[in-house]
């Protein structure tokens, strides 16, 4: 059986009279990978943290399975929920297995050290995330491609239904980028993911959730929710949505940039704007 | 390691065994337990050269006693040194044994707990609350050496609580934890100043020679009560082991991974500021022994959080040699032992402080 999250009505803030987020309805998917996007301080990683218990609905509820999550032993919810924050700390000096092994945390006790169940989660979870080589390696040492594979290891030895990943892509080239968010397609679990980038997460979500102001604008398949007018409406921005090359899902080109007061006519760029602008 | 119970963890053929390298697994039952084997190694040369320490407590000194003839006295078994050896010095020794142990492990869990290795209870105030409400005790007519630790343990806890409260703002941030901690020890201090100038000489004299954190004329009498204190926390310290292990992930992987973050602090912290009041209550105020003792145990065990047992040890190791070196150095002059451990630790705070502020790790 699968654990499933929701939220109700949920208001968030750091203080009383300015709600970050205000009456938040949002039921999770099953089994897919949930993108939340929106325009800086739109309250999306806010969101993300309240459904993983790192804060405290001011109203409303965060529900697992129908109850409430501040009613739920925090140790029965990292057993159905894992989390991975923006930018965690590794302690000095801990070694690639000893962090990801800490994931198993919540299975443990003072008695069960290291079960067969235990030894297994982490093994799987490095192996998948390719750090298996960098074991014994301090996470201090690390690339920081390689430290945020290791930390996706940590949130994957957890072995929950449900895994958060707060932007996970951020501080990560390219390459990486693209490394990690395979890793969270692969994953066979129900993921929620915020993303900085409307075609990564226009490419990797199942289902989107566009949020502005602290409000959902539009939820459901990317292609269904990614249009023009929707980039206008929450980002502000004029931008033409075409299918991707690659995939067929929505890409989002913005408009051409002003061009450069100084630049000579005739470069390329300059041919390029001209044949794009219709006459 | 061989044989059914320790074993392996998995066999190296089939895939490398990533999940617990460097750990030996016990299992079996639907327990299992993990020991860190350098650490298990580095407790065992700890605890080697500490009987050594020992061993040099009760043989050197104004007049030598051959190790033989030592230990034979610590037994019993010889009446010829059994006035120096079996009254004198190993009441002492048993005192520093057990204060330079309970001032390892408050250290290693206060710093564990503020994340910070300058955050040791000789630091920030505890050991300073201890000895000013004691030092107070003494002045206003409690000087009966049996009331005297539970007036350390209230003014440790007391110092603990000013510090925190003080420090609290929406949260606990390291550094202003240990600087407002510094302040209270100041302060703290010049409590103590106002308390000894109040009270009569023979008060004052005897007070001023605790402060210092003196093992001198110290043994049974003292080492008693805070045997039984660290009897009673036992259990504490036992949960404290494995506790502390969450506490090195910062606040928001740990929430993640289902630790009560706060309650666990507060638990381990209170743990650490009743066996730095404990340890002062016996002997003084033996400063640096809770800041050097679980850094050096780290260093030596190369894990990511301080290790208690090691800690415990090391602290043992430190005061017990630095009693030989205070009773030995300038002998026939004595030194208190704290003057010996400040000695070493205040080089050892400079270069903390140094090396922080190049960016360093300390």
């Amino acid at each position: 059986m699968s654990h499933r999250l929701g939220a109700r009505g949920l208001v968030l803030g750091y203080d009383e009279a300015h709600p970050v987020v205000d009456g938040l309805d949002l039921e999770i998917p099953d089994g897919q990978v949930t993108v939340i996007v929106g325009p800086n301080a739109c309250g999306k990683s806010t969101t993300l943290r309240a459904l993983g218990r790192l804060l405290k609905p001011r109203g409303g509820a965060v529900l697992l399975d129908g109850q409430e999550l501040a009613r739920i032993p925090t140790r029965r919810i990292a057993q159905a929920i894992g989390l991975l924050p923006q930018s965690p700390v590794a302690p000095e000096a801990i070694t690639v297995v000893d962090l990801v092994s800490r994931g198993r945390q919540p299975h443990q006790r003072w008695w069960q050290q290291w079960s067969e169940a235990d030894e297994r989660a982490v093994t799987e979870a490095m192996a998948r995330t390719d750090v298996t080589s960098l074991a014994d390696r301090p996470v201090d040492a690390l690339s920081g491609g390689q430290r945020q594979r290791v930390w996706i290891a940590m949130a994957l030895a957890q072995d929950t239904d449900l895994l958060l990943l707060d932007e996970p892509t951020t501080f990560l080239d390219i390459a990486h980028q693209v490394d990690v968010l395979n890793l969270v397609r692969r994953m066979e679990r129900t993921v929620v993911t915020v993303l900085h980038d409307l075609n990564q997460a226009a490419r990797y979500a199942d289902f989107l959730v566009a949020m502005k102001d602290g409000r959902i604008v539009a939820r459901g398949r990317p292609d269904e929710v990614v249009t023009a007018g929707l980039v206008r409406e929450v980002f502000g921005l004029e931008a033409v949505v075409v299918p991707d090359p690659v995939t067929g899902s929505p890409l989002v080109v913005p408009g051409a940039p002003v061009p450069h007061p100084k630049s000579a006519p005739g470069t390329a760029r300059d041919t390029a704007r001209e044949k794009a602008t219709p006459t | 390691m061989s044989g059914t119970a320790l074993r392996e963890t998995a066999p190296r053929e089939r895939r490398p065994a990533v999940g617990a390298a460097g750990y030996a697994v016990a299992r079996g039952r639907g327990a299992s337990f993990l020991l860190h084997r350098r650490s298990a190694l580095v407790a065992a040369v700890l605890t080697a050269a500490l009987l050594g320490a020992c061993l040099a407590s009760l043989c050197l000194g104004t007049s030598a006693v051959s190790p033989g003839a030592a230990l034979r006295a610590a037994f019993g078994l010889d009446s010829s040194a059994e006035f120096v050896v079996g009254t004198l010095r190993l009441p002492r020794m048993t005192l520093g044994l057990l204060v330079g142990a309970a001032l390892g492990v408050a250290g290693a869990l206060i710093q564990s707990v503020a994340r910070n290795p300058l955050a040791s209870p000789d630091i920030i105030g505890v050991t300073h609350g201890a000895a000013a409400l004691t030092v107070g005790a003494m002045t206003y007519g409690a000087v009966s050496t049996a009331v005297l630790p539970y007036w350390s343990v209230a003014g440790g806890l007391a110092a603990a609580g000013l510090v925190y409260v003080f420090a609290w703002r929406g949260g606990l941030h390291a550094a202003r934890f240990v600087l407002i901690g510094i302040g209270f020890a100041i302060a703290l201090r010049s409590v103590t100043q106002l308390f000894l100038t109040k009270g009569d000489y023979q008060v004052a004299q005897q007070a001023t020679v605790w402060m210092t954190g003196s093992l001198n004329g110290r043994g049974n009498a003292e080492a008693e009560p805070l045997a039984i204190g660290l009897l009673l926390l036992l259990p504490a310290v036992v949960w404290a082991a494995r506790a502390q292990r969450s506490v090195v992930l910062d606040d928001d992987t740990a929430t993640a991974l289902g630790i009560r973050l706060a309650r666990t602090r507060l638990g381990l912290a209170t743990v650490g500021v009743l066996l730095a009041a404990l340890a002062t209550g016996a002997a003084g105020p033996v400063d640096f022994v809770a800041l050097l003792a679980p850094q050096i145990a780290r260093r030596l065990t190369g894990t990511a959080q301080i290790p208690l047992v090691c800690s415990a040890l090391t602290g043992a190791f430190i005061t017990v040699l630095a009693d030989v070196a205070a009773r030995t150095l300038f002998s026939p002059t004595e030194l208190p032992v704290g003057v010996v451990t400040a000695a070493v630790g205040a080089p050892y705070l400079l270069w903390l402080i140094v090396a922080n502020r190049t960016g360093g790790r300390a």
